[in-house]
């Protein structure tokens, strides 16, 4: 497999197939991120391909400034807030994903378990929060990056992460 | 389960799920399908959007919005009320009294402190550049990099997207202090990168010194100095490396570059004890300063720095993996 410099570099000249290359690599990362915001699989998969699409307009205007993998992951995270923003149409999800087989698929070790009913209980989260939960904790975004790219204050980023804490901790002790 | 556990099961949360189906076929498509509306409406597109960049241009070209905070600042020679335009050209003085607020643009905004000199040096959609000949800015931007530039007496602050302090007397001695994103400063063909809870002293003719983390240790900063402005540097570097924690890798990877070849070795190998560099990152291609293997470092650095940062407080994390710490 040829060295992921040189995938981009490919890609950005017009290469799909190179292209193709860097979506089987950075399908999985960019999957987990839209279903752990999205809180469902249906979405998540649309998510995933909008930001491929994405990727392969403005690929050009990535200039190596930063890893690739950190550019894609800050494209991706818009892709999806923004499409929450412009449509207004999520609804609260009863079942967090339809297909539980794609989190069983990363099973491997004993405590797995909880790893599943943590992402069960993220995915009921309500949206806010669970954006804001996903963002910092799980995502490493600070308050003032996730109030600008949500669209919040930097009080209520950290208002909706204390809620969610306290869910998830009141969910998984059930 | 309490806080400590959640964050642990957080922790253990796989960065990678493979999607339920193959995803491609449906990009594919949807790619072939822009491509060949690309090539249909280029010209109307391109018209579109030359006449944007005119219209954004002209509204930009050569001039940005002043606002007093605090006494009465002077444009050129003029006194500064409540608010006013700067023009290319133009000098904003601030005395110990006055301090002021520039919008960049459209893109972020610089306030003056007291006692500060700066020129508006380039005004366009495309290059943002004022020139700092003394005194201090608190600058936030809000963009792609490189669209904003400082430029001091010993060298050019360029945005990465970021938030700083940046302060110099009109020699040209001063300090950057990063407090979001990153930024580059540059003096001929010395570079340094400082991200966010980071500084670099700067010096006339020298440049920006190596960069150091807020909390380093004092006596580390100190032999930074030494090495970066003083005699003896040979010393400066044992010390450095005796000094070194994981949080100061920054520091290890700029000197790396810094130091005679015949250290490269030591430094790589106290740098690799502390932090153990990426797949991929060889001694030998590190030592050479081979740009692919310092990028691949920096990269890893810098996540590890970024989390050990925003996560302060709230979650132990390793400085020598960025992983969260276990108990």
């Amino acid at each position: 497999m040829p060295p992921p410099d040189d995938l981009v570099a490919r890609a950005q000249a017009g290469d799909q197939t190179a292209f193709r290359e860097l979506y089987r690599e950075h399908a999985g990362r960019v999957y987990a991120l839209c279903l752990r915001l999205t809180g469902d699989s249906r979405d998540a998969e649309e998510r995933t391909q909008d930001v491929f699409v994405r990727l392969w307009d403005k690929l050009r205007s990535f200039r190596g400034d930063s890893a690739f993998s950190s550019w894609l992951h800050r494209l991706a995270v818009n892709v999806v807030l923004n499409e929450r923003r412009t449509t207004g149409r999520r609804e609260r999800r009863v079942m967090p994903t339809e297909d539980p087989a794609a989190l069983e698929r990363n099973r491997g070790n004993p405590t797995e378990g909880l790893s599943i009913d943590l992402e069960r209980a993220i995915a009921e989260l309500p949206d806010g929060a669970r954006e804001v939960f996903v963002l910092y904790d799980i995502e490493g975004y600070g308050h003032g990056e996730i109030a600008a790219l949500v669209g919040i204050a930097e009080g209520t980023s950290k208002a909706q992460l204390f809620r969610a804490r306290r869910l998830l901790r009141e969910k998984l002790e059930r | 389960m309490n806080e400590r556990e959640l964050q642990e099961a957080v922790g253990r949360l796989p960065k990678s799920i493979e999607p339920p189906r193959d995803l491609w076929p449906g990009i594919a498509a949807r790619i072939d399908r822009r491509s060949w509306r690309r090539s249909l409406y280029w010209v109307p597109l391109a018209a579109a959007a030359a006449l944007v960049l005119y219209l954004l241009g002209r509204g930009e070209r050569n001039t940005w919005d002043v606002t007093t905070l605090a006494g009465r600042p002077l444009i050129g020679t003029t006194r500064l009320t409540a608010s006013g335009r700067l023009r290319v050209g133009d000098w904003l003085q601030t005395d110990d009294s006055s301090r002021a607020l520039i919008a960049v643009g459209k893109i972020g905004q610089v306030e003056v402190r007291p006692e500060t000199r700066v020129q508006l040096v380039v005004a366009s959609a495309t290059e943002h550049r004022l020139a700092l000949a003394r005194g201090a800015i608190d600058a936030k931007v809000d963009a792609v990099p490189r669209l904003f530039y400082v430029e001091t007496p010993a060298g050019t602050a360029i945005d990465l997207g970021c938030a700083y302090t940046l302060a110099t007397d009109s020699l040209g001695k001063g300090l950057l202090h990063v407090t979001g994103g990153e930024v580059e400063f540059q003096t001929g063909q010395r570079m340094a990168r400082v991200p966010l809870g980071a500084l670099v002293q700067i010096r006339p003719a020298s440049g920006p010194g190596t960069p150091y983390v807020e909390d380093a240790p004092a006596p580390l900063v100190r032999a930074l100095i030494a090495f970066d402005f003083e005699r003896g540097r040979a010393r400066a570097v044992r010390n450095i490396l005796a000094l070194s924690r994981p949080q100061d890798a920054l520091s290890l990877w700029h000197l790396l570059q810094r130091v005679q070849p015949s250290l490269r070795g030591v430094v790589y190998d106290r740098l690799a004890a502390l932090v153990p560099p990426p797949p991929g990152v060889t001694r030998r291609g590190a030592i050479a300063l081979e740009s692919r293997a310092l990028e691949g470092y920096w990269t890893k650095i810098q996540r590890i720095h970024f989390r050990l940062t925003v996560l302060r407080g709230v979650r132990r994390i390793d400085p020598r993996t960025g992983t969260t710490a276990r108990e």
